[in-house]
């Protein structure tokens, strides 16, 4: 049963990711532009030797069937191309960036999930209450603020005023990197015991991860209340309660793990948004992600680069798909049941 | 119903807000990556600004000694520099941009160089002395004979003569500046470079970073060609991506395109050491850089908009410099009538011309800005003095629009997405839009982004554009291509035969070797494209670099935005 599940799920994870390599391919190659004039210099372009090299470096001289064949059979063997904007192959590039990204979201998804679940509970057993009315405010603060700003607000007061927080980037200035394993400084850092560096990681990273969480927080815990109204109306619900259980008893048995599994899909989904979406963050705060790289990308018809980034977000979110849906059975037995 | 306490979630709240301030700031964030000075003896005009701490969590310390410049405070030992990046590679023969060019100058040497910002003069550098036939198609240069590269080898003739040959046939972004130039080594200290044609310009595109000098040994090890087939063969970048081959003040200790960058003083370099051992140059944003330099968090910061300057003057813990940057925002109206029949008529640039009101649009570029008077930047050879600069006449612009029929209609592209000096098109090409509509004629603006934009740009099918041109070395012949057939007169539809007058007075500049002759050429060349040409020269906007005092003096460059080995000195 498990093993057909994972199949029919691989397949159509296959299906999915040729889908979205060949709408990329061809949107990209629909935008007017060259990609030689996006990234040769004002006198290099009008050299025909120049712009014949670089057509020929990157395979932009053969015709688009033939170069989108050349693309998939590249594939095949993990060769994504080479980024015109880097001059490195796409997958060392994915290599870097895509770590970086997820030691973002990760934490973001992290402190959505303690603040976003945490607030909505309360919210609801509070219904109607000064608390549920102020976490209204603050809900909907999250999800209408735009990020840029709180990102800048929050650089300037955190970091610049109040020196809670460093400043950009993932490390201090010139500071060592640890060795790569994960690709997450974090992880990384602590895997070699260097906590020094941990800690610079961790501080680097936090505030970064607080404002790309404060749409989700926001969302969360308006989901989070709705979801545990719901159950909290329940007939075993008052029955717990009147057996005399105590209510923190009842809601963390009773209620939370009913409450879960839409959460959950919400959860899932914002991962993979936020790692999507991760742009305006990482250029305020100087963090290397998949985020700019795919910016940079876009604005120099950097087509590898594009399609690279393309198929690794559709790859990730297709992964937490498969995650949420397992999740779903571990968490309500009648899903495990069906 | 009976609430639960809200205790476990607050504690949650409390727990996670503790944790994030013990990783943050406090006693090392904010600071912990400043290698920063400032210990409380120079004022920092804010007193709620955070102290900088003297040592970082990452290891980094600031130095005992004292800046010799009056700057109170200790300098700091590492060099932080903040610059939006636009790097591509760190093999000088194929960096063409600006934050390449700023490593190349660290890293590479050059046959002759500027001293200090003044561009129009080149000196010795790498070699000790140069001549020139009296054509200009021949160059010799007698190199110094106490420069050896970071390995310790010394510099030849061959190392220059490969550097120049391999930067023509890579057919890079900077293979023009050695276009028809072959370098040849006669012995181990002299160096000939023979142009196929009258090349006066030369030695002011030699100090070009691009053409810095390789260890010639060294690259060929490593993949290095200077072949005819370099651009397929050679494969050196690589290797220089990891490691430096030059003998510059600094040598690479960390190349990164997208986070930083980290230079090492060259403790065997041949000239005077650079002032700071290391230099680590981030990759940031221009908004974020406003506050890294507030917060000592960066030594020098380079991409900040003229609105941003404001906010930093009156900061006595910064130095805030400012100056007309060499590049000309420039608008033209395209010569070809299939194009555009309204554009192509002399009356739409006269009344375009007149019509323009420049100080309005000036107003947008910032207070170190500059009107540009011809097409040549005020920094160059040749540059027309400001009385030349055609003025606003409404009367006459309204005259040339009535000979056209009155009412005219044209469309203004330009890039939407690209920002220069801190500068967006979007605002300039309203204003331009503005003003022309008080002399009756109506400017349709057609944003595109710059990847779009370039390509009807360079196709030459723009009614009107706004573009900037950034100088590829600082010499008036660069500004040739604005003229009847160089390339942005093609692309404004203007081919060679449309002005006789004009190309003559071209032709005769490009083969006149003397400046004080190249000197009325070139501004005999600007008068008449001020009279009758399709391009209308707007402004130069503010170039800044903003740094902490304690830094020590720092200026801006104008063909290399920063000299990282001269800061504090």
């Amino acid at each position: 049963m498990l093993s057909r599940f994972v199949a029919r799920r691989f397949a159509a994870a296959v299906a999915l990711a040729f889908g979205v390599v060949l709408v990329a391919f061809l949107l990209t190659n629909l935008v007017p532009g060259d990609p030689a004039a996006a990234n040769l210099g004002q006198r290099a372009i009008e050299d025909p030797d120049a712009v014949a090299a670089f057509r020929r470096q990157y395979g932009l001289d053969q015709p688009l069937p033939v170069q989108f064949g050349r693309y998939l059979t590249n594939l095949l063997t993990g060769d994504l191309g080479r980024s015109q904007q880097t001059n490195r192959p796409v997958r060392t590039d994915l290599a870097e960036f895509g770590p970086a990204s997820a030691e973002l979201a990760l934490t973001a998804t992290a402190i959505s999930l303690v603040l976003g679940i945490g607030l909505g509970t309360l919210a609801a057993v509070r219904r109607d209450g000064p608390i549920d009315q102020a976490l209204r405010v603050v809900s909907l603060g999250g999800v209408s603020v735009p990020l840029f700003w709180l990102a800048l607000i929050a650089l300037y007061l955190l970091s610049f005023r109040l020196s809670l927080f460093p400043g950009a980037g993932r490390l201090g200035p010139g500071a060592p990197r640890p060795p790569s394993v994960t690709g997450m400084y974090t992880v990384d850092a602590a895997l070699a015991g260097d906590w020094a560096t941990f800690r610079s990681a961790l501080g680097h990273v936090l505030l970064p991860a607080m404002v790309l969480a404060a749409y989700t927080i926001g969302l969360l815990t308006r989901f989070t209340r709705s979801s545990v109204l719901e159950v909290l109306g329940n007939d075993y619900v008052r029955a717990a309660h009147a057996k005399g259980l105590p209510v923190r008893l009842v809601v963390r048995r009773h209620v939370m793990r009913a409450a879960l599994v839409p959460i959950i899909t919400v959860v899932g989904t914002a991962f993979a948004s936020l790692l999507a979406g991760t742009v305006l963050v990482e250029q305020i705060f100087s963090w290397p992600g998949i985020g700019s790289y795919a910016y940079r990308s876009a604005t120099t018809l950097d087509l590898p680069a594009i399609m690279g980034v393309s198929l690794f977000v559709a790859l990730v979110y297709i992964f937490v798909n498969f995650v949420v849906d397992v999740l779903y059975g571990v968490i309500d037995p009648r899903i495990r049941a069906s | 119903m009976r609430g639960i306490p809200p205790k476990a979630p607050l504690a949650l709240i409390i727990a996670l807000t503790v944790a994030l301030g013990a990783c943050g700031g406090g006693e090392e964030g904010g600071t912990d990556e400043a290698v920063e000075s400032d210990t409380g003896t120079t004022p920092t005009g804010d007193d709620d600004a955070p102290s900088p701490a003297t040592e970082d969590a990452d290891g980094a310390t600031t130095a005992p000694e004292e800046a010799d410049t009056g700057a109170a405070g200790p300098r700091p030992e590492t060099l932080v520099v903040d610059k939006s990046f636009d790097l591509a590679t760190a093999d000088p023969g194929r960096q063409f941009e600006v934050t390449g060019t700023i490593v190349g100058v660290a890293l590479y040497d050059t046959l002759l160089t500027f001293e200090d910002a003044d561009v129009s003069t080149p000196v010795p550098h790498l070699a000790e002395s140069f001549e020139a036939n009296d054509d200009a198609t021949e160059f010799t240069f007698t190199l110094r004979d106490d420069v050896v590269f970071a390995d310790g080898s010394a510099l030849e003739a061959d190392d220059v003569a490969f550097s120049l040959n391999r930067v023509r046939n890579l057919k890079g972004n900077g293979s023009f500046l050695m276009d028809g130039v072959t370098a040849e080594a006669v012995d181990e200290r002299t160096v000939v470079l023979r142009a196929e044609q009258p090349t006066p310009q030369l030695p002011r595109i030699l100090p070009n970073p691009t053409l810095g000098i390789l260890n010639a040994d060294l690259v060929r090890e490593n993949g290095g060609t200077d072949a005819e087939d370099a651009a397929e063969a050679d494969t050196a970048e690589e290797f220089l991506n990891t490691q430096s081959a030059g003998t510059g003040p600094y040598v690479l200790e960390q190349f990164d395109t997208t986070t930083e960058t980290i230079l090492a003083a060259n403790p065997d370099y041949w000239g005077e050491p650079p002032v700071y051992d290391r230099v680590v140059l981030r990759n940031v944003e221009a908004a974020t850089q406003a506050l890294n330099v507030q917060s000592a968090q960066s030594s020098i910061v380079l991409d900040l908009a003229a609105d941003q300057l404001g906010q930093l003057r009156g900061d006595p813990s910064l130095d805030v410099v400012e100056e007309a940057s060499p590049n000309i925002w420039f608008l033209f109206a395209n010569a070809n009538p299939e194009i555009s029949d309204v554009t192509s008529n002399p009356d739409f640039r006269e009344a375009v011309r007149y019509g323009l009101d420049y100080d309005a649009i000036l107003e947008l570029a910032g207070d170190g800005a500059v009107r540009v008077p011809g097409i040549i930047p005020n920094v160059f050879l040749g540059a027309l003095g400001e009385q030349e600069a055609p003025q606003r006449d409404v009367d006459r612009a309204t005259a040339a629009v009535e000979r056209l029929g009155g009412d005219v209609t044209v469309e203004l592209e330009y890039p939407s997405d690209f920002t220069a000096n801190g500068l967006n098109f979007g605002p300039v090409a309203e204003r331009v839009q503005a003003t022309l509509a008080e002399v009756g004629i109506t400017v349709e603006l057609t944003p595109a982004p710059i990847a779009t934009a370039l390509e009807t740009y360079r196709a030459g099918e723009e009614q009107m554009g706004l573009w900037l041109w950034a100088p590829d070395y600082p010499d008036p012949a660069d500004y040739l291509v604005f003229g009847a057939g160089g390339i942005v007169g093609l692309r404004a539809g203007w081919p060679a035969g449309s002005d006789p007058e004009l190309e003559a007075v071209m032709e005769e500049v490009a083969t006149t070797v003397d400046d004080a002759e190249r000197e009325p050429l070139f501004e005999e060349f600007q008068r008449q494209m001020n009279e009758r040409g399709v391009m209308f020269p707007l402004f130069q906007p503010t170039a800044s670099v903003v740094a902490r005092t304690d830094v020590g003096p720092v200026q801006f460059h104008p063909a290399w935005t920063i000299d990282l080995e001269a800061v504090g000195r």
